[in-house]
C-alpha cells in the first residue's frame, strides 16, 4: 500500500514515534504483507524485514541454550554476553513474568538503523531486509544500542571485537555447517530444545510487552502444562 | 595441545587473611576438571588429611569442568563441591557434591575454571567475584537469612534486583563486559550457620550442593555466599563440530515436545519422564497442578525442573519435592520443600520424619518421654506440622539439637541406632546416609557406597536397568526394552563387554562380572559425570527408548570432548582417567583411617529380606528377566569375599583396602604412594 505523496497525510516525526509507541509499526500493520510505508520526506522509512524471531515466553525453560548457541555460531566462542538473543530470569518469581526472552523484532521502523551515523547498522537487502551491523564500518558511537525502544537494548556492544552486534538471523554465522540468514535457518531456532522459538517471515502480531506468540500443541498438555 | 573448555585459571582464597592468589588450571589438566582437579588440589593444599571438616585448613573446592559455560547437551549446569564433609559416619571423609543450574558456567565467563576456599573468617562473609576482581563483603547483614534473601539481596548489590532486566556495565569502561544475567550466587542458610552436619549449599531455586555436609563446613568458615557475575567468553575449538553434535543429540535422542516419537501414555505421567526425557518431569509422582514453565539447567536438553505460577517451590523435584507427600494441598508439598532449600538442609536426611513420628506413636519420643520433644506430634501429616519440624533442625532447638547432627548420630545418641537399623525401621544403611535404592538387590549402588564415602547418587544404570521394568511394569505394559536386549546394550558401549555382569540375581551380585560393573561405575562417574560433569540424568546416554533402541554414548562424548577442547580422547582413555581420580579419592580416605573392616552395612542390609519388588535384570534358569528380587539380603561371608576380590581387581591390598605402589604408578601418582607409604598406609600386596 503506497499512498501518494500528494494524498498523504503530513506526519513528523516525532508525532510518528508519538503515536505508535515503541512497538514500531508492527503494532500497527502486523500481520499485513506490507514491505514498504511512505511516509513524508522527514521521517525515515525502509523495508521491513523478510523474517522474524518468535519466541513463546510460555514454552521457555530459561536453560540459555540459545545464548550458548548464538554466540558459538557467530563468534565460535561461548559467552551469552555476546549472545544477540537474550533470556532474563528470576529464579524465585512466579509464571509467567519469572521469565523474558529479549529478541531483536526486526522493527518495520529500526531506530538503531537510523541512529547510526556512517551507515554500519544498515538493512541488507542480500538478506531479506535483515537490520544488521556491518562491524568493519562501525565505529563504537553505540547511537544504536541506545536507539533501541526496547529494554534490555537488542543491540550488544560486543566489547571484545570492539563493534555494535545484532540478531541478524544468523546471515553470518560461519561458525556452523548450515545456511543461516532468512533463506535458511537459525541457531537458536534449531537448538532451542522447547521449540520456543519460531522464524517466521509475517510481522507479528506484537505490542510493547512482546509478541502474541503460543506454539503451544497438544502434546504440551500431555505434560500437565498449559498450552493457553 | 588444544585448551578449549578451559578459561585458565583457578581462584584460591584464604579466608582468614582475605587474600587470594591464582592457580594456573594447566597445571592440573591430567585430571581433567571439576572432581578430578578438586581432590588434586585437596591433595596438594591440605597437608593433614586427618583433619576434622570443620578445621579452618579444610580446602573447599567448587569446580566447572570443560563443558561448562558451554553448548555441551546437559553438561554446562553442573557445578562440583567437594572437601572433607561434616555428614558422614564414623569418620568425615573427604567428599563431594554437585548441584545443577548456572554458576560452574558463571565461574567460567568471570574467568575461573574453579574457586578454592582456605582458612576461616572471624566474622561473616561473602565473596564477591566480578570477572577477574575479588571482594570480601561483611555478610553480617546477610547472616540468619534464607538462600532466597540471601540470593535477592546479593543480587540487589552487585547488579540489581532480576526485577531490573537491562545491560548490566562490571566495570565502568566501555569494554569492561556486560551482561543481562544477574550474579549466580550460592550459599547457606540457617543451618549451615548453625553447623549442622545436614546442612546444604543452595543456588537460585532448587538447586543445592545436599549432601555431604558442606553447608556447615561453609558455617564454620563464617562463608555465608560467593557471588559470581561475569562477561568473558569460554573458547571451544571446534564451534561448528560442538553445533553439529547438539543438534544431532537433539533430533536423535532428545524428546520432540511438539512431535515426540514416544509419548507417557496419559497426561501428566512424569514418571514416564524418566524414559522420554521430557521436559517437567522432574517431580516424578506429581505433575503440576497450576499453570507452569519446564526450568532448565544451563545447557540442558532435558529441562527436567517446574518453575510454577505461586513460585513456590521453583525447582525443587525429586526427593526434596516428596518430602511431604502427605500433604493434602499440592502448594503446601512444595512450600515445604522450598522450607528445606530456605534454610538449607539435605532432604535426605530429614526425610524420615515418619520414623520420628513412629517413635512417638510408641511412647519413646514427645514430651516427658526418653527423648523430650514438644513439637505438635498430635499434627503429624499437616503443614503446621513440616514447619514446626523442619525449623526446630535448622535452629537446633527441640530434638533439632540432636537432628542437627544428622540421624545417624541423634539414634545413635538416643540409643535407637542398633535396634532400629537392625530391624529396617530405620534405613541408613552406609557411612550415615540414607538408603537410596534397595542395597540387598541393586548392590552396584551399595558397593559403590561402601567401597567410597558417601551415597554415590549415580543413575547410570539406575534409569534404565531399574526405573524402565519398575515404570512399565506399574502400568501392566511390556518393558520397552527386554532384558537380554537392555543387558547387552550396557555390556557392548560400556566396553565391561560380559552381558552377565549386569546379572542381578542372587548369585549374581557376588560374581566377579558384578566386580567390574561397580568398579567401570566408580571409574566412568569420576570422569565424565563428576570431572566433566555431564548430568547424571542424562548421561551416559546408552539407550535410546524410541525406535532405535541405541543411544549416542559412547561416540558423541568422544566428539563432545575434542570439539570443546580440541584433544582427542578415546573411551578406555576417559576411563582410565576416572579411575586415576577414584584412586586419588581412595589415597585420601587411607590417610583419613580407611580400612575394610569398616566397610560394612548395617545390619538390616544382612539380617533382614526384602519385602518389595526391586527390578533388575537377572538371570533366571539361564533366561533374562527383569526379576523382582523379592525375599534377598546381602550374605555377608559372600560380601566379604566379594570385596577382597573388589580389592584385588583395584589393585589394592586385599588385607586393607589399601591401594599398592604399583596400581598408583601406573595411574600417575607416584606422589600419592610416597604420601602413603610416609604414613605407612601403602597396600602391601594384592
Amino acid at each position: 500500500m503506497r499512498p501518494m505523496a500528494d494524498e498523504a497525510k503530513t506526519v513528523s516525526r516525532r508525532e510518528f514515534l508519538t503515536g505508535i509507541g515503541g512497538a514500531g509499526m508492527g503494532a500497527v500493520i502486523g500481520g499485513l504483507a506490507v514491505n514498504a510505508l511512505w511516509v513524508d520526506d522527514r521521517v525515515f522509512a525502509v523495508e521491513a524485514s523478510g523474517g522474524y524471531l518468535l519466541v513463546d515466553t510460555m514454552k521457555c525453560a530459561g536453560c540459555e541454550t540459545c545464548m550458548l548457541a548464538c554466540s558459538l555460531v557467530h563468534l565460535g566462542r561461548s559467552n551469552p554476553s555476546l549472545s544477540r538473543i537474550q533470556m532474563v530470569k528470576n529464579p524465585f518469581g512466579q509464571f509467567p513474568s519469572d521469565t523474558d526472552q529479549v529478541q531483536c523484532r526486526q522493527c518495520p521502523y529500526p531506530s538503531c538503523v537510523d541512529a547510526c551515523p556512517v551507515g554500519a547498522m544498515h538493512v541488507d537487502p542480500a538478506n531479506a531486509f535483515v537490520r544488521r551491523v556491518d562491524a568493519a564500518k562501525c565505529i563504537g558511537c553505540e547511537r544504536c544500542v541506545n536507539a533501541c525502544p526496547f529494554t534490555p537494548s537488542r543491540v550488544q556492544w560486543n566489547f571484545e571485537d570492539r563493534t555494535a552486534q545484532k540478531c541478524d538471523l544468523c546471515a553470518d554465522a560461519p561458525y556452523w555447517n548450515e545456511d543461516g540468514g532468512p533463506a535458511g535457518k537459525q541457531a537458536c531456532v534449531e537448538s532451542c530444545p522447547m521449540k520456543a522459538i519460531t522464524f517466521t517471515t509475517a510481522i507479528p502480531m506484537q505490542n510493547d510487552a512482546g509478541y502474541d506468540v503460543n506454539l503451544r500443541n497438544a502434546h504440551w498438555a500431555t505434560l500437565a502444562l498449559p498450552t493457553d | 595441545m588444544a585448551t578449549g573448555g578451559y578459561v585458565g585459571k583457578i581462584l584460591y582464597v584464604n579466608l582468614t587473611d582475605k587474600t587470594t592468589e591464582t592457580i594456573e588450571t594447566s597445571k592440573y589438566e591430567k585430571f581433567a576438571g571439576g572432581h578430578g582437579i578438586a581432590s588434586a588440589l585437596f591433595f596438594d593444599l591440605v597437608a593433614d588429611k586427618q583433619i576434622g571438616a570443620y578445621d579452618p585448613d579444610n580446602l573447599v573446592t567448587v569446580m566447572s569442568s570443560p563443558f561448562s559455560g558451554t553448548l555441551t547437551p546437559s553438561a554446562s549446569g553442573r557445578t562440583e563441591m567437594t572437601g572433607i564433609g561434616s555428614y558422614s559416619y564414623p569418620v568425615e571423609w573427604y567428599t563431594r557434591s554437585n548441584f545443577g543450574g548456572r554458576f560452574g558456567g558463571m565461574m567460567k565467563f568471570a574467568g575461573w575454571d574453579g574457586i578454592c576456599i582456605q582458612g576461616a573468617s572471624d566474622t561473616p562473609v561473602w565473596i564477591n567475584v566480578v570477572n577477574d576482581k575479588v571482594t570480601f563483603e561483611d555478610a553480617s547483614a546477610l547472616w540468619g537469612l534464607y538462600t532466597d534473601e540471601t540470593q535477592e539481596e546479593i543480587w540487589k548489590t552487585v547488579s540489581g534486583s532480576p526485577d531490573v532486566r537491562d545491560w548490566y556495565h562490571l566495570s565502568n569502561t566501555r569494554d569492561g563486559g556486560r551482561t543481562t544475567q544477574k550474579p549466580a550466587v550460592l550459599c547457606i542458610g540457617p543451618a549451615g550457620e548453625n553447623l549442622n552436619r545436614n546442612a546444604t549449599c543452595q543456588h537460585d531455586a532448587g538447586n543445592a550442593a545436599g549432601q555431604g555436609g558442606f553447608g556447615g563446613v561453609w558455617g564454620s568458615k563464617n562463608l555465608k555466599a560467593i557471588s559470581v557475575i561475569g562477561s568473558g567468553s569460554v573458547p571451544i575449538a571446534d564451534p561448528a563440530a560442538l553445533m553439529d553434535l547438539r543438534l544431532k543429540m537433539q533430533k536423535e535422542s532428545a524428546y520432540n515436545v511438539d512431535a515426540p516419537e514416544l509419548e507417557a501414555p496419559f497426561p501428566g505421567f512424569n514418571l514416564y519422564g524418566i524414559m522420554t526425557k521430557q521436559p517437567a518431569y522432574g517431580g516424578l509422582l506429581w505433575a503440576p497442578n497450576q499453570p507452569a514453565r519446564p526450568q532448565g539447567c544451563q545447557g540442558c536438553f532435558k529441562c527436567c525442573q517446574v518453575t510454577f505460577e505461586s513460585g513456590i517451590g521453583n525447582g525443587d523435584i525429586c526427593t526434596e519435592s516428596l518430602y511431604f507427600m502427605a500433604a493434602t494441598d499440592f502448594n503446601e508439598q512444595m512450600k515445604a520443600a522450598f522450607l528445606l532449600d530456605q534454610v538449607g538442609i539435605n532432604a535426605y536426611d530429614v526425610f524420615n520424619h515418619a520414623y520420628l513420628y513412629g517413635l512417638y506413636k510408641q511412647g519413646i519420643l514427645g514430651p516427658g518421654m526418653q527423648i523430650e520433644s514438644n513439637l505438635p506430634w498430635e499434627k503429624y501429616g499437616t503443614y503446621e506440622f513440616m514447619d514446626a519440624f523442619t525449623k526446630c533442625v535448622a535452629e537446633g532447638t527441640d530434638i533439632g539439637a540432636d537432628l542437627k547432627e544428622g540421624i545417624r548420630r541423634a539414634t545413635e545418641k538416643w540409643g535407637r541406632w542398633d535396634i532400629d537399623s537392625s530391624s529396617g525401621a530405620l534405613k541408613y544403611p552406609y557411612w550415615g546416609y540414607m538408603e537410596h535404592y534397595e542395597p540387598r538387590v541393586e548392590v552396584e549402588w551399595a558397593y559403590g557406597t561402601i567401597f567410597g564415602e558417601r551415597d554415590t547418587n549415580e543413575h547410570s544404570f539406575n534409569w534404565d536397568l531399574h526405573w524402565m521394568p519398575l515404570v512399565t511394569a506399574a502400568i501392566g505394559a511390556p518393558p520397552l526394552i527386554p532384558a537380554k536386549d537392555m543387558v547387552e546394550i550396557w555390556a557392548e558401549k560400556s566396553g565391561i563387554g560380559d552381558p552377565t555382569a549386569f546379572d542381578y540375581s542372587a548369585e549374581g551380585v557376588y560374581s566377579d562380572g558384578m566386580v567390574k560393573v561397580t568398579a567401570w561405575q566408580r571409574h566412568h562417574t569420576r570422569f565424565w559425570i563428576q570431572s566433566l560433569l555431564m548430568c547424571d540424568w542424562a548421561w551416559p546416554n546408552f539407550v535410546n527408548y524410541t525406535a532405535d533402541k541405541n543411544g549416542l554414548s559412547p561416540e558423541i562424548e568422544m566428539g563432545l570432548y575434542s570439539a570443546v577442547t580440541g584433544n582427542p580422547l578415546t573411551w578406555e582413555e576417559s576411563i582410565q582417567i576416572g579411575r586415576r581420580i577414584w584412586n586419588l579419592d581412595r589415597a585420601i580416605w587411607v590417610l583419613q583411617g580407611r580400612h575394610r573392616d569398616q566397610e560394612v552395612f548395617a545390619n538390616y542390609v544382612y539380617d533382614t529380606v526384602t519385602e518389595a519388588a526391586h527390578q533388575m535384570p537377572m538371570l533366571e534358569n539361564g533366561e533374562w528377566v527383569y526379576g523382582e528380587g523379592i525375599g534377598r539380603n546381602i550374605d555377608r561371608a559372600k560380601f566379604e569375599d566379594f570385596k577382597g576380590r573388589f580389592y584385588a581387581y583395584e589393585g589394592w591390598d586385599s588385607s586393607t583396602g589399601w591401594p599398592l605402589r604399583a596400581t598408583l604408578e601406573e595411574l600417575d601418582l607416584a606422589d600419592v604412594a610416597n604420601e602413603l607409604e610416609g604414613h605407612g598406609l601403602l597396600g602391601a600386596s594384592a
